[in-house]
């Protein structure tokens, strides 16, 4: 029973290097759509940006293993409406890590342009199907689309932690941050 | 009196320069008389020398990139245009698109496969003067190993601050790719590949 201690040191070291990864993507993915005028460089960083993708993809594979299989520590007492927001959020921020690399995939999959993948030039990654302009558009959409939604979500996340921990006081964020909980 | 120039271009090879130098003198019999400058001295200013192409896709800014190592020749009668002559031939190991993994990536087999070949070629068929400052001219472009016809739009100008010692020629045109089996990434690259070709020719006298 983990009654009010912290989150696992594994579990927090993974939430921490998702977020760094989730935010280096989501940042190099818009810059290098709206941003860069260079093909050279546009064709580098989205080199860069798959292989950050796939390492959110097994991360987040890794990370939704250990939240089935470790407890979680206790929530602090809040009004009904405060677990379930956060319930949800959590559970979509989840699917959305899996959403989003999953579709940028299908992408990388099915677009005309097919250009090889080397996962941090060490791993080339497979691809299942073959190129397909309709599914690569539709998977476009979705990788788009998701990666707004998932960009609101971290705000609202981290908007939240903020508000825990300094208006509201309590160990939430110290549960994902320090090794021992502030009894 | 007929008056031709022989003008040959050549790669950043020092060996080619010091062929070309001699090959020069060699020709030198096949001038037609008319005294004046005949095929001596006429060289390619490799300053101001550029085979590059352009190529639009869909949510992609448009890709340029140039050939570093090349060779061909020019063969240009000012009296009689239509006998007139071009041929290179372009390394296509040395694509240069700014970036080593894009160059990688475009010499690799879905594009130039320079593995297995690793030149493209043009070689004129009809030169047509359309005026003094105009030509068409039409050749043969061997790409991925099929010839095709196209067709380059030549604008020739000689330098006025060089007193006819300088000629520079601008020749574009548009290759179809798909004609050549390239079909990679159609439609959302697009099947026309804008190609330029600049060059200066100088002599000394």
């Amino acid at each position: 029973m983990n009654e009010g201690g912290v989150w696992p040191g594994p579990v927090r070291l993974l939430h921490w290097a998702s977020a760094v990864l989730v935010i280096a993507a989501l940042g190099l993915g818009t810059y290098m759509v709206q941003l860069v005028k260079d093909p050279a460089e546009r064709f580098e960083l989205t080199q860069t940006h798959k292989s950050i993708g796939i390492a959110v993809l097994a991360l987040t594979l890794v990370r939704l293993c250990l939240r089935i299989l470790t407890n979680a520590p206790n929530p602090d007492p809040a009004a009904p409406f405060v677990l379930l927001a956060a319930k949800v959020t959590h559970v979509f921020l989840y699917g959305l890590l899996l959403v989003m690399p999953l579709s940028g995939w299908l992408m990388a999959t099915t677009t005309p342009v097919r250009v090889p993948t080397f996962v941090f030039g060490l791993v080339e990654l497979p691809y299942p199907s073959s190129p397909d302009l309709a599914t690569y558009r539709i998977a476009h959409t979705i990788h788009v689309v998701s990666a707004i939604f998932l960009a609101l979500l971290i705000v609202l996340h981290v908007a939240a932690a903020i508000i825990h921990a300094f208006v509201w006081r309590d160990r939430t964020l110290a549960r994902m941050w320090s090794r021992r909980s502030a009894m | 009196m007929a008056k031709s120039s022989r003008i040959i271009s050549t790669c950043n090879i020092r060996t080619l320069r010091r062929l070309f130098a001699l090959s020069a003198l060699a020709f030198l019999p096949f001038a037609d008389s008319g005294g004046a400058t005949a095929a001596q001295g006429w060289r390619i200013d490799e300053a101001h020398t550029w085979i590059g192409f352009t190529i639009d896709a869909v949510g992609f800014p448009t890709t340029r990139g140039h050939f570093n190592h090349y060779s061909g020749n020019v063969l240009i009668d000012f009296d009689r245009p239509a006998k007139s002559f071009t041929s290179f031939t372009v390394d296509s190991t040395s694509v240069d698109l700014g970036a080593q993994a894009f160059n990688d990536f475009v010499k690799s087999s879905p594009l130039l496969n320079a593995e297995k070949y690793p030149t493209l070629s043009f070689v004129s068929t009809r030169v047509e003067k359309l005026d003094s400052r105009t030509a068409r001219v039409i050749g043969n472009l061997t790409m991925l190993g099929v010839t095709r016809p196209i067709v380059l739009m030549v604008n020739v100008e000689p330098d006025p601050s060089a007193k006819g010692r300088a000629v520079a020629f601008v020749a574009t045109g548009t290759i179809t790719r798909s004609e050549f089996g390239m079909t990679f990434g159609l439609p959302l690259i697009d099947d026309a590949l804008e190609v330029t070709v600049k060059t200066r020719a100088l002599t000394d006298e």
